[in-house]
């Protein structure tokens, strides 16, 4: 479709090309240039070099040998398990607290509006907020939890959470389960209200009691949401490292040392080469998924 | 007893289980802000012999003072809110444009693009944090708000062109053409007619950009190292290490670093419940 009031147009082979949109185009394209996909490719190159942050200059190509490190390096072949540990508490534990949350906020009672409104709350606390909350309210010697234990007699005495190395996943785990909850209740909830009410109805009348209509009505309908969800949050939490870092620094000892966590402790180290490599493995193995996600946000806008 | 006691039971069970699991901890951080700490045989606050207390019998505003007179925060907060608001400016200008550039061209190379800027969207941020560490060091500007703030737009940029994509596509085409049979460029279109008009959608972009960056820990943790650029989320993680050692102090800060953000939430939250809905930010 050409424009017709547009200053400038040039001839480009037998076709009239109208360089407008290409204006409009081209400072994203550009600036995610710059700052994503030279980055990007660049990340690649360094994965194949020794490339130390002090000493750039002298990085010497090396091809797959960074890859073969990681496959001898106990660290990163214990990540992978952690990783996936992570993953599968974090994601399954928020659907398993958002959905009852969601179907809840449903219902039609005073004060849905207000709830609503509450149940956001930890999205919008900053990730280093949360942590730092979490961590003070398990702390060892003054933590609120440990005081309300020990208060109640459900222990004798203080339990030191965060350095046990399953306590503090479940700590970590727990705060990022608090965080990220209130997304998917938003989501969950957007959709299950699209649901038509005329089919509760009918199911109503057909005798069916609410958990039929959860299972035969509802469910069909929010299932592909829910996978959806279980997708984005997988890939998203592969790659969170804000607050197991900030929380333990991925320890006591290695933890918590996810894939993304190690490659961030790396470069720390200013081992870039290494770092690189390990988060382009990590990132080669969500591309399948991240595609999936890409098209599905593609056809959305493309479809207009 | 009847179905309506028991569904009007369960609902205020719910209820309260909803507004606990959401508002406790940030509640438990209020109330640690205003607890004081001056230890009597000492006369200093130690966190590690403190105790817990439930409701603080001198509240004291104390901690807030000392968090402004002995760790800076005013110098981070600033620090955090240019960031927060640079970033925000850039990914308005960059996404505006191109969002109008892809709903209303047909051009060559438009679904390629299109497809690029949401896979650069997708590229994690643990690819993208070395090369952007090398980057910005090789550039001077690393300990720079400038640099942070278009380190951050790779973040932002892509999420604010979807959601502007989907606003303008849902803006009749009428105005603009009649904007431009009377004599109006299409940047002036944009300027004079499209954007008036998107205002909430600019609002929503805007504030998720915003709201992105101030949260964001891990680029401002790399390439912010610097005591006078350090962003908020930096400081965090230094009151979480123990640092200072007043708990009091780091639960004031932590509150403040949440408050602006929940502020700008809650008052345009139906704009951005919606966006949120459509794809959400980068986590």
């Amino acid at each position: 479709m050409s424009d017709p009031v547009a200053p400038i147009t040039r001839r480009l082979g037998r076709r009239r090309v109208d360089p407008t949109p290409y204006f409009f185009v081209a400072p994203i394209c550009i600036l995610l240039l710059a700052i994503s996909v030279y980055p990007m490719f660049y990340a690649v190159w360094l994965a194949m070099t020794d490339a130390k942050l002090m000493r750039l200059s002298r990085a010497a190509f090396i091809g797959l040998d960074n890859f073969l490190r990681m496959s001898g390096d106990p660290i990163f072949i214990g990540g992978i398990w952690k990783t996936l540990r992570w993953d599968l508490v974090v994601v399954l534990t928020e659907l398993a607290v958002a959905l009852p949350m969601a179907l809840f906020l449903d219902l039609r009672f005073r004060g849905r509006g207000i709830l609503r409104a509450i149940v956001v709350t930890p999205y919008i606390v900053p990730p280093a907020v949360v942590s730092l909350m979490w961590i003070y309210m398990f702390d060892g010697n003054f933590g609120v939890v440990n005081d309300l234990l020990v208060r109640s007699g459900a222990v004798d005495a203080p339990i030191s959470w965060l350095s046990d190395p399953n306590g503090a996943f479940a700590i970590v785990a727990a705060a990022m389960v608090w965080a990220g909850t209130p997304l998917m209740v938003i989501i969950l909830l957007a959709v299950i209200q699209t649901v038509p009410k005329e089919l509760f109805e009918a199911a109503r009348v057909d005798g069916a009691g609410a958990w039929m209509r959860f299972r035969y009505v509802t469910l069909p309908a929010i299932i592909p949401t829910i996978m959806f969800l279980l997708l984005m949050r997988t890939i998203w939490m592969s790659n969170h490292i804000d607050m197991i870092f900030v929380m333990t620094r991925g320890g006591p000892g290695f933890a918590n040392y996810t894939e993304a966590l190690y490659a961030f402790m790396v470069v720390q180290q200013f081992d870039i080469g290494y770092a690189s490599a390990i988060a382009v493995a990590l990132a080669v193995v969500l591309l399948c998924g991240s595609a999936f996600y890409v098209r599905h946000l593609a056809a959305s806008v493309l479809s207009r | 007893m009847s179905d309506a006691l028991v569904r009007k039971g369960g609902i205020l069970l719910g209820s309260v289980f909803v507004a606990v699991w959401s508002l406790a901890p940030i509640l438990w951080l209020a109330i640690g802000s205003i607890t004081p700490e001056i230890k009597p045989e000492t006369g200093k606050p130690w966190m590690s012999s403190r105790h817990v207390e439930y409701f603080p019998e001198q509240p004291t505003l104390q901690n807030y003072r000392d968090l402004f007179e002995t760790v800076k925060f005013g110098t981070y907060f600033l620090n955090s809110t240019i960031v927060a608001t640079g970033t925000m400016l850039l990914a308005l200008v960059v996404a505006s444009l191109g969002a109008y550039g892809f709903v209303r061209f047909r051009f060559v190379g438009r679904k390629p693009l299109l497809i690029a800027t949401l896979m650069a969207y997708m590229i994690p941020s643990v690819v993208l944090m070395v090369p952007l560490l090398v980057i910005l060091r090789s550039y001077g500007l690393m300990n720079t708000r400038i640099g942070l703030i278009i380190a951050e737009a790779t973040n932002t940029a892509p999420f604010v062109l979807l959601l502007m994509t989907n606003y303008f596509a849902s803006l009749p085409q009428e105005l603009e053409e009649a904007a431009q049979v009377d004599g109006c460029s299409r940047l002036g279109a944009l300027l004079r007619i499209v954007l008036p008009l998107s205002i909430p959608g600019l609002v929503a972009g805007g504030l998720f950009a915003f709201i992105a960056t101030w949260n964001n820990f891990l680029f401002a943790f790399l390439l912010s190292t610097s005591d006078a650029t350090k962003t908020l989320p930096v400081i965090m993680r230094l009151f979480a290490l123990g640092e200072p050692a007043v708990w009091g102090v780091s639960a004031a800060g932590a509150l403040l670093t949440t408050l602006p953000v929940a502020l700008l939430f809650f008052v345009f939250q139906r704009m951005l419940i919606s966006g949120l809905a459509a794809g959400a930010v980068k986590g």
